[in-house]
């Protein structure tokens, strides 16, 4: 897995010196992902190495590194923020050039008035949501946090957050794209591509974009998105966030045109009911079951402890005896955050009376301890900033997500006592995390306006050890035997565990799946933009023999 | 000629097979300017099976597929043979509610299925789906939905192609596959309905957005044999709210504002002249057009689910003030019209005849997509043109409708005629022509390239003629639907 000399030197032409590496130390910090290890042989934290790293800093250098990859016929993997162990190169046996887009980082536009802003593949959400909120605006944030690429939520990556609901989902938000396809050319979608400006993503006639931001979007298999315009929706709070308290526990105080709850219900028929009130009334900004991710039985205690400077995570075994933080447990059981806001002090008022309606009609209730002012305001800044992201590893360093199937309020609640006992069972051999059975969070809605959603198991495992991270292999196929054998197909798990498989197994999955006429359709679509297959797989293809 | 009917016969039953002269007239032209070209047959299929053997066929023969699913007048050339020797395929019997479901708010239909049917059988369940401006009680939603028609509630209008959310669909290949979360079950709906599989995210399956490749393609790519559209609750109490102004530019900024809250449901902005064509008789639109200020916002405010009344109170109060900041004033009722009348009037289907027709029998319309401050520039350009071929401005109907929230702006120009004029029908062929050009150097952008847009269009864009056509080759490699659309004049 070396460079030739000649394609280095092609490479180096294009962007300088400066930013092209094939130092093998700088070729591992690209090889070790988060999650490799439950995929990888022995273990290993590495994907594959790539061959080289390279920085573009414009289309045209990214067009141009595309060209020298189809000519020395190298895989070419951009990566922007990085999320998971697909970000890098997937196959030992490929040469991969990764395309790290750094460097083309600028919010070149943000039209107030029209509700969009272009940005560049490595501008974060953090950083354009506080240049939009000074505008009285703001952006869907994506569940992975404040941290990550707009363009590759949009444009690439699923594209969910908890302001979904409200804000609409990234592929529902994105405007013009900006594409450079595998084999080199630069497609701007919907008005952009008539020279008419951003705002429409739709057109001329059939939507281009469809054939390369689908449900996952094509997660850098095909080509490069190097800027794209995105839907802005209205921030009826405060200019900047005006955030105190001490780290970990910042704190936003609560605009008086916002409220802030977490709820509980007795039941998950409850539930779901619950949901389908939330979206028939139309009311919540951000609505997320977001505090359950660290556990059902352990989660409030850290929550607790987190917000108290005098404590540690070691005193969350003392906690947890307690009666009160027993109580509060169970309290919370059930439980999920909502953020309503109001486009007037009338509004918000409103919401509030319906909300309690709904609460009433369900049998639901605002968890007192949670809904006081240090938990409000910790819940306002977790949420509406979504920068809390570290907390997802606060265990021991490492997690996984199981199940997350989409579906109906519905259709999640059935598959929700599975996965409660699923992870009871996996985790009382003592090799990951015993936070409690149920550490299922997930979006609202995952599609705008409601009516969709879908909850992630959240299993925390040590990456330290090697023993912990077989226990999370197994409890990934565990999930999958047992979403199998209750009639659900498999979850997020099986796309983590896929990774690993080669590609036979992977083509054996597709072709059995219901339609897979699906993936030949994306074989043709390969071929004809991707003629020289330098796009990993990462966007799935059926051979036409299978 | 014979054996071709005999096969159609098999397949779709002969009955349902016509080549009588009146029928091919029928379905040789429409109300646009795009050349008449009579079809060779019309079928009309019952079910998905025969459509796929019709496909199948089509595709040993080389035989063009056109598919139709609204019943007349058409208006845009699209479902005008482009080539000899097409057949018709009028999905007009294809017109069953599959399913209506309360708690998910998804209603799945045929794409026979018509906008006057949906609405009562959806107020049966409290629902109803959020329609365009007027449509024909014989225009079919999934069309509607296909070719990205606006709709009125643009706060609902998450994505251009919203309610429409998952399709079944025979390609012009002739594979069959469903878009979005119905990609990844079976092909029994009934199964994946029982599985607790309800067809309600639009995207994929996988990497691809199949349903949005079938938008805008106007029959293109293949055969939409169901969808499932999501619903809104139906309000229990409603108002209509106008606000009058002299120019179009004293009601921008305000509509930027309502579009930003997403305060209210409808909002929609027309001058004097298509206002008086949507309420009155054919004989009462120039009277009422005269006593209606130039330009009205149209603003719906609705009570739903919990609360109804007191929703509508806090909206009408928030309305209220954010008027007076705009220095605008809201008015319950215009030229003494009701505010039921209204509701009733704009709410629902046209009434026949259709209400762009009744004023001189013909009309021409010419829409794009926009953002709302360069309506302007496109007004002056429309007045500019028609006084210079001395069209009368003041027969000029414009419709902007806001879209996507907001972010972008369907605009739209009435242009009536008498069709049984030669002279004024020369006249406006030359104005739509002329109108189109300028519009589209201008940056109007023509997102739905009908008729003689597609030259226009494609020709600036040559980035996505190229992908276009590629797609084409993927779904439909024979060329056989509806040939000569967009940017797929041949193979």
């Amino acid at each position: 897995m070396t460079l030739l000399k000649s394609a280095y030197q092609d490479l180096e032409d294009i962007v300088g010196p400066d930013y092209i590496s094939d130092d093998p130390s700088i070729q591992d910090s690209y090889a070790f992902q988060w999650l490799a290890e439950l995929v990888r042989p022995e273990q290993s934290h590495y994907m594959p190495r790539p061959v080289a790293v390279i920085m573009p800093a414009s289309t045209e250098e990214v067009q141009a590194i595309t060209m020298v990859c189809n000519k020395y016929h190298m895989k070419i993997k951009p990566i922007s923020t990085g999320w998971y162990h697909w970000a890098g190169p997937i196959k030992d046996e490929d040469d991969t050039l990764q395309v790290d887009l750094r460097r083309m980082n600028r919010i070149l536009e943000i039209d107030e008035k029209n509700m969009f802003a272009i940005v560049e593949p490595y501008v974060i959400c953090a950083q354009l949501q506080a240049e939009v909120m000074k505008r009285g605006l703001n952006i869907n944030i994506i569940g992975a946090g404040a941290s990550t690429s707009i363009v590759a939520s949009a444009c690439a990556y699923a594209g969910m957050g908890p302001s979904t609901y409200w804000m609409g989902h990234n592929s529902d938000n994105v405007l013009g794209m900006e594409w450079v396809t595998p084999s080199g050319e630069i497609i701007r979608t919907g008005s952009l591509g008539s020279g008419d400006g951003w705002f429409c993503s739709e057109g001329p006639g059939p939507s281009i974009r469809g054939i390369c931001r689908g449900f996952l979007g094509s997660r850098g298999g095909l080509g490069v998105y190097t800027k794209c315009a995105i839907k802005l929706s209205h921030w009826p709070g405060p200019k900047e966030f005006n955030v105190r308290g001490t780290l970990p526990a910042y704190r936003l105080p609560i605009h008086e045109n916002f409220r802030v709850y977490t709820l509980a219900v007795p039941s998950w028929d409850a539930w779901a009911d619950i949901y389908y009130k939330i979206y028939d009334n139309e009311i919540g900004y951000i609505f997320h079951r977001q505090f359950t991710l660290a556990g059902a039985d352990l989660g409030p205690a850290l929550w607790l402890i987190l917000n108290d400077h005098t404590k540690t995570l070691n005193d969350i075994e003392e906690m947890v005896k307690r009666s009160d933080i027993k109580e509060l447990t169970e309290e919370l059981r059930i439980s999920f955050q909502i953020i309503l806001a109001g486009r007037s002090l009338r509004d918000i008022e409103l919401q509030d009376k319906i909300l309690d309606q709904v609460l009433a009609e369900t049998g639901g209730w605002k968890v007192k301890r949670f809904c006081e002012d240090d938990m409000a305001e910790f819940t306002n800044v977790y949420l509406q900033r979504l920068g809390h992201k570290h907390l997802n590893f606060v265990w021991v360093g490492g997690y996984l997500g199981s199940w997350m199937q989409p579906g109906t309020p519905d259709f999640v609640k059935k598959y929700v006592p599975i996965a409660i006992k699923g992870l009871y069972r996996d985790a009382a051999g003592g090799l990951l995390v015993q936070c409690g059975g149920d550490a299922l969070m997930g979006c609202g809605s995952t599609v705008a306006g409601g009516g969709w959603s879908g909850l992630e198991q959240f299993v925390s495992y040590d990456p330290a050890d090697r023993e912990s991270i077989k226990a999370g292999t197994k409890h990934m196929e565990d999930a999958i035997t047992d979403a199998i054998s209750n009639g659900i197909p498999p979850g997020k798990e099986a796309i983590y565990l896929s990774l690993g498989y080669k590609d036979e197994k992977i083509w054996d999955t597709l072709a059995n799946s219901q339609q897979p006429i699906i993936f030949h359709f994306q074989r043709k679509i390969k071929e004809a933009f991707d003629p020289n297959d330098i796009g990993d797989r990462n966007y799935p293809t059926l051979p036409e023999d299978y | 000629m014979e054996k071709k009917k005999e096969h159609l016969d098999r397949i779709v039953g002969a009955e349902y097979v016509f080549d009588d002269p009146q029928t091919l007239e029928a379905y040789a032209k429409d109300l646009s300017f795009v050349l008449p070209i009579k079809p060779q047959f019309v079928v009309k299929p019952k079910d998905i099976d025969e459509i796929k053997m019709l496909t199948k066929w089509a595709n040993e023969k080389g035989t063009p597929l056109i598919p139709i699913s609204s019943g007349p007048p058409h208006f845009y050339g699209d479902t005008v043979p482009g080539a000899p020797g097409c057949i018709i395929v009028d999905l007009s019997r294809m017109n069953k509610i599959l399913r209506i479901d309360r708690r998910n708010r998804i209603i799945i239909i045929e794409p026979g299925v018509t906008y006057s049917q949906i609405q009562p059988e959806l107020v049966k369940y409290g629902l109803r789906v959020t329609m365009p401006l007027l449509p024909r009680g014989n225009k079919s939603v999934i069309a509607s939905l296909l070719e990205r028609q606006p709709t009125l509630i643009s706060r609902y209008n998450y994505s251009l192609p919203e309610p429409l959310r998952n399709c079944g669909v025979v390609w012009g290949c002739g594979d069959i596959s469903y878009t979005g979360h119905a990609g990844n079950g079976s092909y029994s709906l009934d199964e994946q309905w029982n599985a607790g599989h309800i067809p309600i995210d639009p995207r994929g399956p996988n990497a691809t957005d199949f349903m949005r490749l079938l938008t805008g393609a106007q029959g293109s790519l293949g055969i939409v044999v169901w969808a499932s559209v999501k619903c809104e609750v139906l309000p229990s109490i409603r108002k209509l709210f106008f606000i009058s102004a002299n120019k179009f530019e004293d009601l921008m900024d305000f509509s930027y504002r309502l579009q930003r809250l997403r305060l209210g449901d409808e909002l929609l902005l027309a001058n004097n002249k298509l206002l008086a064509t949507m309420l009155g008789n054919s004989d009462q639109v120039r009277d009422l057009k005269e006593k209606l200020p130039p330009w009205v916002m149209i603003i719906g405010i609705s009570g739903r689910a919990l609360l109804p009344d007191e929703k509508i109170d806090v909206q009408e109060k928030d309305l209220t003030d954010l008027v007076q900041q705009y220095g605008l004033n809201l008015q319950s009722e215009i030229v003494g019209i009701s505010n039921k009348e209204m509701i009733d009037t704009i709410l629902n289907p046209s009434t026949e005849p259709y209400w762009k027709l009744k004023y001189k029998g013909g009309c021409e319309d010419i829409f794009f997509l926009t953002t709302l401050e360069k309506v302007p520039h496109y007004i002056q350009i429309m007045n500019e043109t028609a006084n210079s071929l001395n069209y009368p401005v003041s027969d000029i109907g414009i419709y902007i409708q806001p879209q996507h929230q907001g972010v972008s702006n369907h605009c739209e120009f009435n242009l009536p005629f008498n069709p049984n004029d030669l002279k004024e029908l020369t006249k406006i062929k030359e104005l739509y022509s002329k109108v189109s050009e300028e519009l589209i150097k201008h940056g109007a952008y023509f997102s739905r390239p009908y008729g003689m847009w597609a030259n226009l269009v494609y020709n600036r864009d040559a980035q996505s003629t190229m992908v276009l056509r590629k797609i084409k080759k993927i779904f439909d490699p024979n060329y056989i639907m509806n040939p000569g659309k967009l940017c797929f004049k041949s193979l």
